[in-house]
C-alpha cells in the first residue's frame, strides 16, 4: 500500500510534525478496517455457533427419533427412574418416545392467528397515526405504541390467562362457537370453548404483542411516502382508502414485509406468554380454536426442568431438537420472506424519489 | 356497387352539421368561471378577489413571482387546498355553470372532470399499464381487456407507446423523467378529464422532454381546456392563447398572450414580463 509521501528536511532531528497525524490516521485507518471486518463475520459466527451446538446437542435424540420426530405425536419421558434402553446406540429411558408434531403445528397456527390479527390492526393503526389524526394526539399515541412494544412479555402472559382468557371464553368464544355453520374452515371455531386457556387465545395474546412491533415500524414507513404520488392519486379522483391500498402501501411494501417478518420471528419464538396462555398440553393437536395445546418454545422452557431429571440426557436432546427445528423454522420464513420482499420490490420507488 | 351522388355542402350545412357533433354544445362557453375568489391559509390572504372566466379549448397560462398565488389559486380549482389546515375561501368557482364547493357536487367526480399534472412526475408504484389505467379502474370507466386498450390509446396519444410497449408490466422508475411526465400525462388523460390543471409540469424537464411536453399540450386544445402554472416565460408565450398575470396574491393582468406580453398595461407586468423582477 502507498502512503502520501510526506516531505522530509534533511535534518532526521527535525521531524514533520505531519508525520505523526498521517501515523494516527493510519492507525485509525487499521482499526477501521479490523474492527469492519470483525463486525462483518460476527453474526455469521454467532448463527453457526448457535446452531452448530444445538445440533450437537441434538444428535443422540435424532438418532432415535430421526424423522419421525417432526412427523410423531407421542410425548412420553418413559420410566426416568427405572430401567434404560439402548435405540441405535443412544442410551434412552425405558419406554421414552417423543413427537413434536403437535408443537410444530401449534407454533405454526399460533404465528399465523397472530399475523393474521396483528398484519391489519397494524397497518390500521400506522395509517391513523400518520394520515388521520392531528399531531397532538398522534405525537402521544405513537409514544404508546411504541411503549407497548416494550411491556415484558410476561406482563402480557399474565393479562392474558387473567384477564383476556376468562373473558374471551365466557363472553365471546361461546357466541362465535354457536352462531357458526359446520362447514370447512369454519368448523374449527365450533364446539368447546374450554376455560380460555388455549390456540385461539395464544394467537390473540401474540397478535397483541406484535402489532407494536409492527405498526410503530410502518408509522416511520408510511411518514416516508412523499406528498406528491399520493397528491397525484388524489387528484385522479382517487378515495382516501384507494389512495393508500395503491399508492401508499406499496410504496412502503417491501418495509411492511420486513415489519412483519420482525413481527413474526417474534410470535414463533415468544415463550413465556405462550407457556401462560396456550394450556401447555403436550402430545396432543388441538381439536378446535379453543382447544390446549402449546408451542416449541413453551415447550421448551416448561419442559427444561423435568427433562434435566432424565439421567440418560435424552430428554434434554430432545429439546434441543426442538430448539433447532424452531430456529430452522425461523430461517425459512426469513428466507421466504426475502423471496417476497424481493418480488415486491420490482415496482417499488427508489428510496427519496418523490 | 351503388353509385353514390355527393353534392357539395354548403358552408352554413357544415357548421350546423359541425354544431350537432360538438359534444360540448349547449355548454356554457366558459367551463370555469372564477368570481370574486378569495383564499385564505389561516390570517394570510393568499388570493384576493380574483375574478375571471376560462373559455373552453383554450390554453392559459398562469404566471407570476414566486408566492404570488398562482400555484395555490390553480390547486384550487380542483379542490385539492380544501384538506389544508386554515384553508378557508370565499367567492365562487364555476364548473359549468355548478359551483365546485355545492353539495351536489361529487369531489371524486369533480377531480376526474378537473385532472392535474404536477412539477415533477410521480408514477404510482405499479407498472407502466397499471399507472395508465390507475384512474380509469379507480372510476369504474373501463375493465378487463378494455383497460389494454385504453393503456395503448393513451400512451399513443402522449407519444410514448413506441418506447414502452415492450415493458408495459416494469415498474415506471426506470423511464427518464420526461417519459415519466408523459406517463402521468396520459393517466391524467385517461379518465377522460374536460379540464386539465397543470403546475409547472416541465420545472423538472430537459428541454428536449418540455418542448415534447409542449407540442403535445398544443394537441390537447380545443377538445380539452388547459390551466396552466409557468414559471417559464417562453413557455407561456408558446403554448398559451391567454396569460394571466399575478402578483402578490392579485390578478393584475389578463389578456391574449401575444398582447400581454408585446404591451403590458400594467408596469409590474410589464417589469415581470421583460424579466425585470422574478
Amino acid at each position: 500500500m502507498t502512503v502520501p509521501s510526506t516531505p522530509r528536511s534533511a535534518t532526521p532531528v527535525a521531524r514533520d510534525p505531519r508525520a505523526t497525524g498521517v501515523r494516527r490516521h493510519r492507525r485509525e485507518d487499521r482499526a477501521w478496517r479490523i474492527g469492519g471486518r470483525l463486525a462483518t463475520i460476527l453474526p455469521i459466527v454467532g448463527f453457526a455457533f448457535v446452531m452448530i451446538v444445538l445440533a450437537v446437542k441434538a444428535w443422540p435424540a435424532f438418532r432415535v427419533s430421526g424423522l419421525g420426530f417432526i412427523t410423531h405425536s407421542a410425548w412420553q419421558p418413559g420410566n426416568t427412574y427405572g430401567g434404560t434402553q439402548r435405540v441405535h446406540g443412544v442410551l434412552i429411558p425405558q419406554g421414552a418416545t417423543y413427537g413434536a408434531w403437535p408443537m410444530l403445528l401449534g407454533t405454526l397456527q399460533t404465528s399465523a392467528i397472530a399475523l393474521l390479527v396483528a398484519l391489519p390492526i397494524s397497518i390500521g393503526t400506522a395509517f391513523a397515526l400518520t394520515e388521520r389524526l392531528p399531531k397532538w394526539l398522534s405525537a402521544p399515541l405513537g409514544f404508546f405504541v411504541e411503549i407497548l412494544a416494550g411491556v415484558p412479555s410476561v406482563i402480557i402472559g399474565l393479562w392474558g390467562v387473567l384477564v383476556l382468557g376468562p373473558f374471551l371464553s365466557r363472553d365471546v368464544y361461546p357466541i362465535v362457537a354457536n352462531h357458526l355453520p359446520n362447514v370447512p374452515v369454519l368448523r374449527y371455531f365450533r364446539g368447546s370453548v374450554g376455560y380460555g386457556e388455549g390456540l385461539l387465545t395464544s394467537g390473540l395474546v401474540l397478535g397483541l404483542m406484535i402489532v407494536p412491533v409492527i405498526a410503530s415500524t410502518t408509522r416511520d414507513l408510511f411518514l416516508q411516502v412523499p406528498p406528491l404520488p399520493k397528491e397525484g392519486a388524489l387528484a385522479l379522483g382517487m378515495t382516501d382508502a384507494e389512495v393508500a391500498r395503491r399508492v401508499t402501501i406499496p410504496w412502503v411494501r417491501s418495509g411492511i414485509i420486513g415489519a412483519t417478518v420482525l413481527g413474526l420471528g417474534r410470535a414463533l419464538g415468544e415463550t413465556i406468554a405462550v407457556a401462560m396462555v396456550s394450556g401447555s398440553v403436550l402430545g396432543t393437536v388441538a381439536p378446535n380454536v379453543y382447544g390446549t395445546m402449546t408451542t416449541i418454545a413453551a415447550t421448551i422452557v416448561t419442559q427444561l426442568d423435568s427433562a434435566a431429571t432424565d439421567g440418560t440426557g435424552f430428554a434434554v436432546a430432545t429439546l434441543a431438537e426442538a430448539g433447532l427445528v424452531l430456529a430452522i423454522i425461523s430461517v425459512v420464513v426469513n428466507l421466504l420472506a426475502r423471496t417476497i420482499v424481493r418480488r415486491a420490490g420490482r415496482m417499488a420507488a427508489p428510496v427519496g424519489r418523490a | 356497387m351503388d353509385e353514390v351522388t355527393r353534392q357539395k355542402a354548403t358552408p352554413n350545412e357544415v357548421d350546423r352539421a359541425l354544431a350537432h357533433l360538438d359534444p360540448d354544445a349547449g355548454r356554457p362557453s366558459n367551463v370555469v368561471d372564477v368570481r370574486s375568489l378569495s383564499l385564505q391559509f389561516g390570517a394570510k390572504t393568499v388570493i384576493s378577489d380574483v375574478t375571471i372566466p376560462f373559455e373552453r379549448g383554450t390554453i392559459t397560462a398562469l404566471i407570476g413571482p414566486t408566492g404570488s398565488g398562482k400555484s395555490t389559486f390553480l390547486r384550487t380549482l380542483n379542490r385539492m387546498n380544501d384538506r389544508v389546515v386554515g384553508f378557508r375561501h370565499e367567492g365562487e368557482v364555476l364548473l359549468d355553470n355548478e359551483s365546485i364547493w355545492s353539495s351536489s357536487q361529487d369531489l371524486l367526480s369533480l377531480r376526474r372532470r378537473v385532472g392535474m399534472l404536477f412539477q415533477r412526475p410521480n408514477p404510482f408504484p405499479m407498472s407502466i399499464k397499471d399507472n395508465v389505467v390507475a384512474g380509469v379502474k379507480a372510476h369504474g370507466i373501463a375493465k378487463g381487456r378494455e383497460l389494454d386498450v385504453v393503456a395503448e390509446t393513451r400512451l399513443r396519444e402522449v407519444g410514448l407507446w413506441n418506447a414502452v410497449k415492450d415493458r408495459l408490466n416494469d415498474s415506471p422508475y426506470r423511464l427518464s423523467g420526461g417519459q415519466q411526465q408523459l406517463l402521468c400525462l396520459a393517466r391524467a388523460l385517461a379518465v377522460g378529464p374536460e379540464v386539465l390543471l397543470l403546475d409547472e409540469p416541465t420545472s423538472a424537464l430537459d428541454p428536449l422532454s418540455t418542448e415534447a411536453v409542449e407540442n403535445l399540450l398544443r394537441t390537447l386544445v380545443p377538445a380539452l381546456t388547459l390551466i396552466v402554472v409557468t414559471h417559464n416565460l417562453g413557455q407561456a408565450r408558446r403554448v398559451s392563447d391567454r396569460t394571466m398575470f399575478f402578483y402578490e396574491g392579485r390578478l393584475v393582468e389578463h389578456g391574449p398572450t401575444p398582447a400581454l406580453f408585446e404591451s403590458p398595461r400594467d408596469p409590474d407586468t410589464a417589469r415581470y414580463v421583460n424579466g425585470l423582477m422574478g
